[in-house]
């Protein structure tokens, strides 16, 4: 890893508008709400949080598959946000895509070495025997067979489906592939194999990784960082084993509490904070933090004042009136 | 939860076996799955998709309704054979003296009437209250299950409920007839961490209050840690181990056992390279004749091409051909290439 920023995201935003629940009424949708990261060259950089938080929203503005409402994106020094289709498609080829659902990824009706091979032909990368050439060493090095190129999507498991998706993602050479839930479909013994496949790659490929995932043990096992959302916005950033192991944010620290464990150890168990309720609307934000509502640590500033995300300790952001492990 | 008194099983199931007529050929789904629940008792059933676990559970209700299907063994409820029941009988066992939690709270419930309407429905079934007393019950448990303002919300519909909160009506739907027996399938899969913890923590404490037993349906290791007192881990229809589930997390016997756990990414620990299971899981159409993991084992022997039966002592016993040495000498050494990894 390197302390070359690959990509960075300045205040983020992405609302959609809604027809709202009376006749003609139409509501803002404030999904991703002023996220700002830097992703380095070579690192994995997780993003945490519950169904609905934004994650997949702000995975998708990160590369310009959909335009942000405003804020900045740049990637390798190059602004993206306001760039035509035409400008956008250097960098695109860039920055790929690795998907959750790998049923509904892959065309059903192309074989999987068209598949893997399309990017490069519309890319005009090389000439159809090279392209070929190429789909077939791919297919080694994300352990399928070669001979199989000639099959159709339904033909594999889910697991092989989805190192077919990480072999479209790699057709390209990118230096930047977000995967969106890439292993949440899978069984826990496909997921382990993955797993092991993506860090595999990214040693031999010096890939950088925005790993997007709602299970925490994944995330840790994956992540040199790990940024946590809630409600469109991120609350903690910071080196995954530090924020694993002293949460500075009260709603990491409910999350992290409250992951089933296995237990095969004598070691105590952490003590569970049960946080009550459900995330609120993100058409009817909170006022304040948007956690005080369920934050056992509230007081009346965090109802008034929507905490800044500021740096702690260094390479530790936090948004909260009230941080924990300060000290630690 | 409380410690389970083993003494009368609630449920005792013998050499269960479930068969589907395919186009090709039989298939087995379920292969000689025998167990006990005792009374209070929470039995976790773990496993990855395809291992029969939850066909398992629904063939015994009888809510397999495949003319294809050859169910045999025996199933016995509070020492009442319950295979083979009619229809009409079972109907009186199921939602009555054995509820049931879904995976998918949404698909559990109809959502064209009122979640009153259809806990009230439940209620009258199975017992002779009167409409209105069967109401006040239903508001009542609401409340048990932590449904704010349940007087209200009784007369709301399923999608006017968030994902947690309607997985709480389910609960509360298989509670109204306190039931000595609840079957959980997946009950916390589509919930979000904070949620399953909420509706784990239910049900350990409504578990207390009612003394019911419970069998949980799951294929998440941590959750059967956090639940469990005993766990059955299926592959390929068989139960490959079954034990206490303290032993069976802390000692695992079988060896899909300890990539099972190996293979889980952990909260709790600095990162380490995970296990992996080579292969994918053996398709139920062409399961081995002998041992059904065989194919996946790096320990596999010449003998394993007879399928072994469960073995061991103390209540923790395993389907596997190796030797308590051998196993002992694998994991030593297993555990000392985890520690060369780091």
């Amino acid at each position: 890893m390197s302390d070359e920023v690959l990509l960075r995201a300045t205040d983020v935003v992405k609302s959609f508008t809604s027809r709202g629940k009376k006749l003609g009424a139409r509501s803002l949708n404030t999904a991703v709400n002023g996220v700002s990261l830097e992703v380095k060259r070579g690192e994995t950089l997780g993003i945490v949080g519950e169904s609905g938080c934004g994650k997949s929203t702000l995975a998708r503005c990160l590369v310009q598959l959909i335009p942000v409402t405003s804020g900045s994106v740049e990637f390798n020094g190059v602004e993206l946000v306001g760039l035509s289709r035409r400008e956008l498609r250097p960098h695109r080829r860039e920055m790929q895509l690795v998907f959750q659902d790998p049923y509904a990824s892959l065309n059903p009706r192309r074989t999987v070495g068209d598949i893997v091979a399309d990017p490069m032909r519309i890319n005009k990368m090389a000439g159809e025997r090279e392209i070929l050439e190429r789909v077939r060493d791919l297919f080694v090095t994300v352990g399928l067979d070669p001979a199989s190129v000639h099959r159709y999507p339904h033909e594999f498991s889910g697991g092989q489906r989805q190192r077919i998706g990480i072999a479209r993602s790699l057709s390209l050479n990118p230096s930047l592939v977000v995967a969106d839930e890439p292993v949440s479909a899978l069984d826990v013994s496909v997921q382990a194999q993955v797993l092991n496949l993506m860090a595999d790659l990214q040693d031999q490929l010096h890939l950088t990784y925005l790993f997007i995932a709602h299970d925490l043990g994944v995330v840790r096992h994956v992540s040199d960082r790990v940024g946590v959302m809630y409600l469109g916005e991120i609350v903690e950033l910071g080196d995954a084993e530090a924020l694993y192991q002293a949460p500075m944010h009260p709603y990491t620290e409910a999350l992290l509490s409250v992951v089933p464990e296995l237990n095969d150890t004598d070691a105590p168990r952490r003590e569970r904070i049960l946080i009550s309720g459900d995330v609120p609307d993100p058409s009817d934000r909170p006022t304040g933090c948007s956690f005080h509502p369920r934050c056992p640590a509230a007081t009346d500033i965090c109802q008034r004042e929507a905490p800044a995300f500021v740096e702690l300790k260094p390479g530790r952001f936090v948004a909260c009136h009230h941080p924990r492990n300060v000290d630690e | 939860m409380s410690d389970a008194t083993l003494n009368e099983p609630v449920l005792s199931v013998r050499d269960l076996s479930v068969t589907f007529a395919t186009r090709q050929g039989p298939l087995r789904a379920v292969d000689g799955l025998s167990f006990d629940v005792g009374a209070k008792e929470v039995l976790g059933i773990v496993g990855e998709s395809g291992s029969g676990k939850s066909v398992a559970m629904y063939s015994m209700l009888g809510l397999v309704r495949d003319s294809n299907v050859a169910i045999t063994g025996s199933v016995k409820f509070e020492g009442r054979e319950i295979l083979g029941l009619s229809d009409r009988e079972l109907q009186s066992v199921r939602g009555g003296d054995v509820g049931m939690i879904f995976q998918d709270p949404m698909t559990a419930m109809t959502p064209v009437y009122k979640v009153g309407w259809q806990i009230v429905e439940q209620i009258r079934a199975h017992s002779d209250m009167t409409k209105a007393q069967a109401r006040s019950r239903a508001i009542e448990l609401l409340g048990e299950v932590g449904i704010p303002d349940p007087k209200t919300r009784v007369d709301h519909f399923p999608h006017e409920f968030s994902g947690g909160m309607r997985q709480r009506v389910v609960i509360a739907m298989a509670l109204s007839c306190n039931p000595k027996l609840l079957i959980a399938d997946e009950p916390t899969t589509a919930l979000d961490v904070t949620t399953q913890a909420q509706i784990l923590d239910l049900m350990s404490k409504l578990q207390e209050s009612y003394g019911s037993s419970i069998v949980i349906i799951t294929h998440d290791m941590g959750v059967i840690a956090e639940v469990a007192n005993r766990v059955v881990v299926m592959y390929a229809g068989r139960p490959a181990e079954i034990g206490p589930e303290i032993d069976v997390v802390r000692f695992p016997r079988h060896p899909y056992t300890w990539g099972l756990l190996g293979a889980v990414p952990r909260v709790d620990v600095k990162n380490r390279r995970l296990v992996t299971i080579p292969g994918t899981p053996v398709s139920p159409l062409d399961v081995p004749t002998g041992c059904a993991f065989g194919p996946r084992c790096q320990h596999k022997m010449a003998i394993c091409d007879e399928r072994p039966i469960l073995r061991g002592g103390d209540g923790h016993v395993d389907a596997c051909w190796l030797s308590d040495e051998q196993r002992v000498a694998i994991r030593s050494q297993a555990t000392v290439r985890g520690v060369a990894d780091e």
